[in-house]
């Protein structure tokens, strides 16, 4: 059984000219926590996480590895979170895109995704292998439906 | 310190007489690590291994030469803070001194300073950026000032504070240890100028930077927003380790009354904290619990400590660390005085361009060798002095003058704050002289 039996060839995606605002609606739309973003070509230029744009809400001595272990002691509201959101919603998404750490083929072997999808990996992209074009997404939950259904699917 | 057996040992290794093998091997080590080519432990380690393979030290000499009370003080001090970070402690004195100047910019980056010296005083100073420096980026992320000067004034603090005390910097381990020098006596002998030398760094700082600093009140309220209560991760961990950071200070108060070493002082704190902190855990744990601790410490600074140990021995059963000793006393005419402030004014602008751990590693048994000339070691205690504020002080004369330097310049690049060679020493390298100017004030009204 090859790929193509497992992901999903229509799936939603950002390009790389929309907002963040874009990609905040269309991650609850559609209830993901990634999206990939494409360029005009349908070339995959990574991906725009949640968790990305969560970093952008904590202040930078949290993010440099030794940091501060919490931040149980910053006042911070969640009003005040979310004025910090806002200031971002206009910026385009390709200044938040991060390099994808697994691109997988139509032919990559189905126990390949299964160890990608076991190491932590989330949604992963399909790309051909000539020019890079975004032909489709698995998740794990694609995986568990194409195992769920049986052989021939 | 004995060396053992030095019965044997070839009077010619390759056709060359060991003095020139011992030095070849030295200069070339010292030369790679100053290159930063290769990581500094792996470079020592192989350094004093290649000295037993050729044949300058054998295993026995090699093995006791190593100082195991610096080795055993800087592992249990970095054990006992390992552990007591944990806690939350450095996060709250943090927090609760910017609040104590109403958030105010430069009150800020005066108490910060303060905090850095405490710390350092009685911490290693790499430990020590590593724990208030992301706490003074919080804050200043929240201020909306520029972290710049806030980090400078914490380098130049850190370096200050570790002079002040035995255990406060690398070279004054191993001047203690080396010369039987107590926790006490470093106090007493160095404070008096350590806090002169503090208040002469700050006042050009502000002169500088601190009296343009400004924030908002806005900014200034998300500041005093902070609940530094709500720091404090671990209130048992907190109470356990204050208690047992408390005795080992005092026991190195004891020092000479008790007759115990500081590296035993550290290292028995140390297994003591432990004990409480996983005191009742199941075995798992208590695994989880000390290997986090064991694996936290600076394993590198530890083994090029060990590497250089060797190297200096090496070097000194060849010969050139009499010789060393002879050229400096010709240069001085013999002159105590001389001696003294050219070990300080040497050691502050070598100290400024090279590592002093290696620097005072190798001045230690120069000076050493000095007793006979000067009147025995109980009159070397003017140059151990000297030796220590050069080297220490030095390091704030550049960017690569200190391990803590580089440290902060490297967590401030990930803040997005880029620290620059030339920029960093225009201002740093005249304050620092003007550290060595006080100290050489200081001692020579005092010692000389």
């Amino acid at each position: 059984m090859k790929t193509p039996a497992i992901y999903q060839t229509v799936f939603p995606k950002l390009k790389d000219t929309d907002t963040v605002g874009d990609a905040m609606r269309r991650m609850l739309d559609d209830r993901v926590s990634d999206l990939p973003v494409v360029d005009a070509s349908g070339k995959l230029i990574g991906m725009f996480k949640l968790d990305r744009l969560y970093a952008t809400l904590l202040p930078k001595a949290a993010l440099i590895g030794y940091g501060i272990p919490d931040l149980a002691f910053v006042s911070d509201t969640l009003g005040q979170l979310r004025g910090k959101m806002r200031a971002i919603e206009h910026r385009p998404v390709h200044e938040f895109v991060v390099r994808p750490v697994h691109v997988i083929h139509a032919d990559t072997a189905p126990l390949e995704i299964v160890l990608l999808l076991h190491q932590g990996a989330n949604n992963i992209p399909v790309v051909d292998r000539d020019g890079g074009l975004l032909v489709g997404m698995v998740s794990a939950r694609d995986l568990l439906t194409a195992l769920q259904a049986g052989e021939g699917k | 310190m004995t060396h053992g057996d030095a019965a044997h040992v070839s009077a010619v290794i390759f056709g060359l007489s060991p003095l020139w093998v011992a030095t070849t091997l030295f200069v070339g080590t010292y030369l790679v690590i100053m290159s930063d080519k290769l990581n500094r432990a792996i470079v020592a380690l192989l350094g004093a291994g290649l000295l037993i393979l050729v044949g300058v030290l054998n295993q026995h000499e090699a093995m006791a030469a190593v100082d195991f009370n610096t080795l055993g003080l800087l592992l249990g001090m970095m054990l006992i803070v390992n552990i007591t970070r944990r806690s939350g402690l450095f996060q709250y004195v943090a927090i609760w001194s910017a609040k104590k100047v109403d958030a105010r910019p430069w009150g800020i980056l005066l108490m910060m300073s303060i905090v850095t010296a405490v710390f350092s005083a009685f911490l290693d100073n790499v430990t020590t950026v590593l724990l208030t420096v992301p706490v003074t980026l919080l804050i200043t992320d929240e201020l909306k000032v520029k972290p710049y000067p806030y980090l400078f004034a914490q380098i130049f603090a850190s370096n200050i504070g570790g002079t002040a005390t035995l255990i406060g910097d690398p070279p004054n381990i191993m001047i203690g240890s080396a010369t039987g020098l107590t926790f006490n006596d470093f106090a007493v002998a160095l404070t008096p100028v350590i806090v002169p030398i503090f208040v002469a760094t700050m006042i050009p700082l502000y002169l500088y930077w601190g009296r343009h600093l400004r924030a908002t009140d806005e900014n200034r309220r998300h500041v005093m927003g902070f609940n530094e209560r709500a720091a404090i991760t671990d209130p048992r961990l907190l109470k356990q380790s204050l208690t047992v950071i408390a005795l080992v200070i005092v026991g190195f108060m004891l020092q000479r009354q008790i007759k115990i070493e500081p590296a035993t002082i550290a290292i028995f704190g140390a297994a003591v904290l432990l004990l409480l902190d996983n005191f009742g855990k199941d075995a798992e744990t208590q695994s989880k619990n000390v290997h986090g601790a064991l694996s936290e410490a600076e394993w590198i600074t530890l083994m090029f400590f060990l590497g250089l140990f060797i190297l200096v021995y090496g070097i000194q059963k060849a010969g050139l660390i009499d010789l060393m000793a002879d050229a400096l006393l010709k240069a001085t005419g013999g002159d105590f005085k001389l001696t003294a402030l050219a070990i300080l004014w040497g050691s502050a602008i070598l100290s400024a361009f090279i590592d002093n751990i290696p620097f005072v590693a190798t001045m230690i048994p120069l000076i050493k060798a000095m007793g006979p000339t000067f009147g025995g070691d109980n009159a070397l205690l003017p140059l151990w002095w000297a030796l220590s504020l050069g080297a220490c002080l030095g390091g704030n004369g550049t960017l690569i003058g200190a391990s803590a330097n580089l440290v902060v310049a490297g967590l401030a690049e990930r803040a997005g704050t880029t620290f620059r060679f030339v920029e960093f020493l225009k201002v740093a390298f005249p304050l620092m002289l003007i550290s060595i100017v006080l100290s050489h004030a200081y001692i020579y009204f005092r010692y000389l």
